[in-house]
């Protein structure tokens, strides 16, 4: 068991007014102007609402959906290339959902294959992650059934959960301590762990059983049924929108574009992109190897719950369950994958 | 720097292969760079307009002659058409090298035949280079390349050369209708040719690339001439943008073109699903 | 629904089509069914949760789709309006497909919502719609309420911004559009977007930056404005979509509103009905032509 210690709710309110004092940015889960609720830059712990999952997730304070890679200056033939500045402002995530926090350290396994990409790293280093466990979720989460779970730790700095008159803190990491330790004023002794099982108890309740946590199985199914009609069945309803990919948390595929600014400047950004459409594999030529809906599905669903478990020893999902509660027409991660589940152990095939 | 971030390389020399091919010969602004760049045959990399983009082509030249770096293109995409545009002077973009290589040292003592059609000779240049710059480490070269025109033929002033050597055996030829009067190589489709040159497959290796059809028709002549898939190398591209396994893009089934490839034996590539 | 289920069955079992296409119960309420099989039928439903347009199915841009042959599909009225649109633009051929409309006293805001439908539930853009039945249909079923009384809320929020000074809707629009993240998912499920190579898409040159920042943002979706102006049928899915939960519709309705007021044109489901864009009268307003 990780050290704990105890914040009272009205300190967790002066934490973050210390933040906003110290200039240290702070962002949490939030009301929006259309009534959703978003991560986003907040100044006060009191806009912080805990029981609505945010329709977006964290990545984007990682791998923001466009940002500048470099700038260039052309000069008659030649051309200066300006850096742009890989260290940001420190920050801290306020209120992250488990499953949120874990896609980050998920990720970490990509960007950091071989070549490290700096300007996911130096965000990283930049932000402490202090999460909520999570109070329970709907029919589409599944977090237990990808290794995790409401109360998980993982990619947390911090994880809170509610006793009493406060919160019961664990502190994760190094980074998390060093908060603690900076605000100490601010915590204090209280209750443990034990007080919050039955909140942990609920949550976790309420997640079970929606996915059959058989992830080897998935992963082995899928490696070996590419051609199965499975993914044509599926993909008909599919719109190829992408909204999936834009709302989860791991789905990470980008896209390099130039842009000019004026005839002779420009910037290289690094866009969010998506596997759900025929341009992202469309070759210069026309060709595209992936060529309809049916590969583009199977692409997702392959890339999360096989190449990346081949790859990295980690499923590429959380299980959010953000796609199934996003796609338009209704297509569920959760009726996928417990379909996968009964077809590889014999149970079904497709209807 | 960060690894998005390329090298600035400097045309040195354009030379037209033929109506839409392109050759640039490149060479690094900074000397130190310049000093220090190395790379293996059959590596790749990403070249960019500054304005226009990046795009992936192999290293069309050879380890084995430094200072520069070579890449030939077809005009077909944005950042094509905008490299055609370029004048030698003019100042690109270069990030690499990436990916992995063509088995060289494996390869020592061996024979080769180098197979290719049309811009599919690029990437296969560069071992050609590679072997004959270090010719006593191999024994037999066998080169058999076709366009489908005389026209279509790239590299024209390489393929004379390699013509004369007497260590050599290349044999060039264009599809049936694409020869003119004065054509003095063969005329047919490339997996005919492959049969009539008969290579001998003991001791050898094969290093193949062109259009899908070409390589689908010569795998069956290579095995029936006795090469086993592990010898037969071939290397492939498919859309990427990072280069370095982190943009999701250039998957086949569990393999990543930029990671895992772009070579590959054919007997890895018979286990890929069909989505290239 | 029985009527319903028995004219799919029949249609599938006699050979005439070779897939319908209508609503099902999935794990989160309504959503699109495609049933291929004569027993299939049965999966079918109708009710005030089945808000999707389906005719986004018909759009050659599907071609995942075009295996299954001939098809059905289930429409609303608003819906019918789609097809309508896509016949009028040559993009599907009328006899290629069988319509099996619905009648439909509205629909609710979200197809996962248990609530019945009322005049707080229902979807906003079913205010003040005035058809029950697709006319266009080969075979209409079903009952229908009696619909929900206009105007509709973004109508009138659509007067409010009219009313604002130019700099203040100015701000609205870009406080809004800064959300966007680029993902076109809002083009995607559009049953009118139905261009083989979007302008946003191509490359040579790039006439719409593809990056989320307002330039780029601001470029697309007044692009994606005008090519829907006389096209946009109101079937709700691009706002519906969003990920940033951007309203689309008031730009769509807008629009709409400004083609009505000059070229007389509302979107009907009468596909003889020339397309605005590419019909010209003697006395279309021109004086924005400089």
């Amino acid at each position: 068991m990780s050290t704990t210690t105890f914040i009272r709710t009205a300190d967790l309110k002066g934490l973050v007014a210390d933040f906003n004092a110290a200039g240290i940015g702070v962002a949490g889960p939030a009301r929006t102007s259309d009534g959703a609720v978003d991560y986003q830059s907040i100044t006060s712990f009191d806009a912080v609402v805990l029981d609505a999952q945010p329709r977006n997730s964290l990545k984007q304070f990682f791998l923001p959906p466009t940002e500048p890679l470099f700038k260039y200056a052309r000069q008659g033939q030649d051309v200066a290339i300006l850096e742009v500045p890989m260290s940001f402002p420190p920050r801290v995530l306020i209120g992250a959902r488990p499953c949120d926090a874990a896609a980050v350290e998920v990720l970490d396994r990509v960007m950091n294959w071989d070549y490290k990409d700096e300007p996911w790293f130096a965000r990283r280093d930049a932000t402490t992650i202090v999460t909520f466990a999570c109070p329970g979720g709907d029919r589409s989460c599944f977090c237990t059934a990808v290794g995790l779970a409401p109360d998980a730790t993982r990619g947390s700095d911090l994880l809170l959960a509610p006793a009493g008159d406060g919160y019961v803190v664990e502190i994760v990491t190094p980074k998390g301590q060093k908060l603690v330790d900076a605000y100490a004023k601010r915590f204090a002794t209280g209750a443990g762990v034990d007080a919050t099982k039955a909140y942990r108890d609920t949550a976790r309740a309420s997640v079970e059983g929606h996915v059959p946590a058989r992830p080897d199985v998935i992963r082995a199914w899928v490696e070996t049924h590419f051609e199965d009609p499975f993914w044509a069945e599926i993909s008909m309803r599919c719109h190829g929108c992408g909204g999936c990919a834009a709302s989860c948390p791991t789905c990470h595929c980008f896209d390099i574009v130039d842009e000019p600014e004026t005839l002779t400047e420009g910037v290289r950004r690094r866009n969010w992109d998506t596997c759900q459409t025929s341009l992202f594999t469309m070759h210069a030529s026309g060709h595209n190897p992936r060529h309809d809906q049916c590969g583009r599905c199977r692409q997702r669903v392959n890339h999360k719950f096989a190449i990346y478990p081949a790859r990295f020893n980690d499923i590429l999902c959380t299980g959010c369950g953000r796609c199934a509660r996003t796609c338009p027409a209704g297509q569920d991660v959760t009726e996928i994958l417990t379909r996968i589940v009964a077809m590889a152990t014999g149970q079904g095939g497709a209807a | 720097m960060n690894v998005y971030q390329p090298f600035r390389v400097r045309i040195e020399e354009r030379i037209d292969e033929t109506a839409d091919t392109r050759t640039l010969r490149l060479k690094f602004l900074d000397p130190d760079i310049a000093e220090k760049f190395d790379f293996k045959a059959g590596q790749f990399g990403e070249y960019s307009v500054f304005g226009a983009g990046e795009c992936t082509f192999c290293i069309a030249s050879s380890p084995t002659r430094k200072g520069y770096i070579e890449c030939s293109f077809k005009t077909v995409g944005k950042v094509t058409s905008a490299m055609k545009d370029l004048e030698v002077g003019d100042v690109m973009g270069f990030r690499g090298p990436y990916g992995n290589a063509f088995p060289m040292e494996q390869m020592h003592g061996g024979n080769v035949v180098f197979i290719a059609g049309g811009i599919g000779l690029a990437p296969v240049r560069c071992v050609i280079w590679n072997v004959l710059d270090e010719r006593n480490k191999f024994k037999d070269v066998t080169i058999v390349y076709g366009a489908r025109s005389v026209a279509d033929l790239v590299y024209k002033r390489e393929l004379e050369d390699w013509g004369k050597r007497p260590d050599v055996k290349l044999w060039t030829t264009v599809d049936p209708g694409g020869e003119t009067p004065d054509w003095k190589g063969q005329v047919g489709f490339v997996p005919a040719i492959v049969e009539k040159a008969s290579p001998k497959a003991d001791n050898s290796w094969a290093v193949i690339c062109g259009p899908p059809v070409m390589i689908k028709y010569t795998l069956p002549v290579l095995k029936k001439l006795g090469f086993t898939e592990d010898r037969i190398l071939t290397t492939l591209e498919n859309r990427m943008k990072c280069g370095i396994g982190k943009c999701g893009r250039c998957n086949i089934g569990p393999v990543y073109v930029c990671k895992d490839g772009p070579v590959f034996t054919a007997a890895e590539m018979a286990k890929l699903p069909n989505e290239f | 629904m029985t009527e319903l289920r028995e004219l799919a069955r029949r249609l599938l079992s006699e050979g005439t089509v070779n897939a319908v296409l209508g609503w099902e119960e999935g794990p989160r309420g309504a959503r699109p069914a495609f049933v291929t099989t004569p027993d299939g039928a049965d999966r079918l439903i109708f009710d005030p949760r089945c808000v999707h347009d389906l005719a986004s199915y018909l759009s050659p841009r599907r071609p995942h789709l075009k295996k299954l042959g001939k098809v059905a599909v289930v429409l609303k009225p608003c819906d019918a309006r789609a097809v309508a649109g896509l016949i009028r633009e040559t993009q599907i051929p009328r006899e290629n497909v069988v319509l099996v409309g619905v009648r439909c006293g509205g629909v609710l805001a979200d197809p996962e919502s248990t609530a019945p439908l009322s005049e707080t539930t229902v979807a906003d853009r079913c205010r003040g719609c005035p058809d029950r039945e697709a006319k266009l249909a080969d075979h209409v079923v079903g009952t229908a309420g009696a619909g929900f009384p206009g105007p509709s809320r973004r109508a009138q929020k659509i007067e409010e911004l009219a009313a604002m000074p130019v700099d203040r809707r100015w701000d609205f629009w870009q406080a809004e559009l800064s959300k966007c993240v680029r993902c076109h998912a809002c083009r995607q499920v559009c049953p009118l977007c139905f261009c083989e190579r979007c302008m946003a898409d191509k490359s040579l040159p790039r006439w719409i930056e593809s990056s989320p920042h307002a330039r780029g943002n601001i470029a697309w979706h007044i692009t994606r404005a005008m090519h829907l102006a006389g096209r946009c049928v109101d079937c709700g899915e691009c706002e519906r979509v969003c990920p940033e939960g951007i309203p689309l519709g008031l730009i769509t309705r807008k629009i709409a509103q400004v083609v009505s007021d000059r070229y007389d044109f509302r979107p009907s489901d009468d596909p003889a009905v020339p397309a605005p864009v590419g019909t010209y009268r003697m006395d279309d307003p021109q004086e924005f032509i400089l």
